[in-house]
């Protein structure tokens, strides 16, 4: 029993960074499960998705309660999440797991490069980058939902940050039913953008066993003109249907396995909670700093998986 | 006002007029009471389901201490539906944990569901369409998953 225990502490861990960091379970939950535990990959991205199910639920419960999540919008796109969520997880029951080590790799290398450009100072970024000091709203990397249960009150702030639509060069936005789904302040623009990008991030958190928030959030915010919390939320309120399309494969296919999959789960729910708690207390640069090496590390650790 | 009643404003489901009817571009969009209300309800829909998942999963994760079941070890039972209520009376870890992991993987669902129905009483067409997609797609993971299985 020990190894649940520590199970569920290394979903406490998982879950307090991330939160802490903004980034999603999956990416952490993932090497753990493979690296630490010696779990096969497939069962591992099983066992996240649930975590990731969990997180995200919990975090779009609290944005559509204060009305910040675009429910309307979010759910056009989560049709077509859900559908590359579908294929993605039947294709990864064909893919060697050396092949899905080498895509988890890129995954790993991607965040961590996306967090170092983050880590640079860039003055007129300075609103956004305040945020991203406190945790879970970076851009590139907040919405696996994973902390933000339980700090969406302040990451979420009507008066927190920019709620305008960003201006997106050289298109209009959308009319007719598309039109609707915008908010008061925006309008949704390149909505094919969406619907092409909304497929391609099911496939990713159905093969990686993350939220895919990495891929839907600057998606929203820079193609389809979406305010960057709204995005975030709606992120998080997508994801759940996204993972649950690809679990239910998993699921029934024996790919989830529940001793495993529940300390796992409890550990990255508390800890997210935590982490939301601890956000504003903790000096994240330097965890920050720390965490680009562990990912990098583990990036390394996976490509040599994938290459042995 | 119930989440689901329908809101004077939307009595025809479209928000916003077409602009090749009105011929002027569409004004943003501004949730309204009942899409506020519905808002809530599945903000609900979501705490409390996960709430229930967890619930379960905890104590799956305490009867398997009890057991000194170790997760590393021997695989558990394949799920089979029919044996979880018997597993449940009996306090059997393995009940409680594939419940709390159904309960987690419906959830969402479920809030489409709610959705659904929301939408429906709204008489918003295009987005009770969206949600049956939506549903239709998650049926579809059920179906292709147990054939491949």
């Amino acid at each position: 029993m020990i190894a649940g225990l520590l199970m569920a502490a290394g979903g406490v861990a998982a879950g307090v960074f991330g939160s802490l960091l903004g980034l999603g379970g999956g990416v952490l939950i993932v090497p753990l499960l493979t690296l630490g535990f010696g779990l096969p990959l497939r069962e591992a991205v099983g066992v996240s998705l649930v975590s990731v199910i969990v997180t995200s639920s919990a975090a779009a419960g609290v944005y559509l309660e204060r009305h910040v999540a675009n429910l309307r919008l979010g759910m056009t796109l989560e049709l077509f999440t859900a559908i590359g969520a579908l294929a993605g997880g039947l294709v990864a029951f064909a893919l060697p797991e050396r092949v899905l080590a080498g895509l988890f790799a890129l995954l790993l290398a991607y965040t961590a490069a996306v967090m170092l450009r983050r880590s640079l100072p860039r003055p007129s970024r300075s609103a956004t980058a305040a945020s991203v000091d406190r945790g879970p709203v970076d851009p590139d990397l907040a919405a696996d939902g994973a902390l933000e249960a339980g700090s969406g009150t302040d990451v979420l702030d009507p008066d927190a940050g920019p709620s305008s639509s960003p201006h997106v060069p050289g298109s209009r936005p959308e009319v007719g039913f598309v039109a609707t789904l915008g908010g008061s302040t925006y309008r949704v623009h390149r909505f094919s953008f969406g619907i092409v990008g909304s497929v391609f991030a099911g496939v990713v958190s159905a093969l990686l066993g993350v939220g895919g928030g990495i891929v839907k959030v600057p998606l929203m915010n820079i193609a389809m003109g979406v305010p960057l919390r709204v995005a975030t939320a709606t992120s998080n309120l997508m994801i759940g249907i996204t993972a649950s399309a690809s679990a239910i494969v998993y699921f029934l296919r024996g790919g989830i396995d529940p001793y495993v999959a529940a300390p796992t789960a409890i550990g990255v729910f508390l800890g997210a909670a935590a982490g939301s708690r601890l956000a504003h207390r903790v000096d994240v640069r330097v965890l920050r700093a720390l965490f680009i090496v562990v990912l990098a590390y583990t990036a390394w650790q996976m490509a040599s998986r994938a290459l042995a | 006002m119930s989440p689901f009643v329908r809101d004077p404003a939307a009595s025809d489901g479209d928000r916003t007029p077409d602009p090749a009817a009105t011929g002027r571009a569409p004004d943003p969009v501004t949730p309204g009471a009942t899409e506020r209300s519905l808002d809530r309800t599945i903000g609900r829909v979501l705490q409390w389901g996960i709430a229930a998942s967890m619930a379960l999963l905890g104590a799956g994760v305490l009867l398997m201490i009890a057991g000194r079941v170790d997760p590393l070890g021997p695989p558990p039972p394949p799920f089979d539906p029919a044996a979880l209520p018997r597993g449940l009376v009996t306090l059997e870890p393995e009940a409680y944990l594939w419940l709390g992991l159904v309960a987690t993987i419906a959830t969402p669902s479920l809030r489409v569901l709610v959705s659904l129905v929301g939408f429906g009483r709204a008489g918003d067409r295009r987005m009770v369409l969206v949600s049956a997609g939506i549903l239709a797609v998650i049926v579809a993971s059920v179906a292709v998953a147990s054939m491949v299985a």
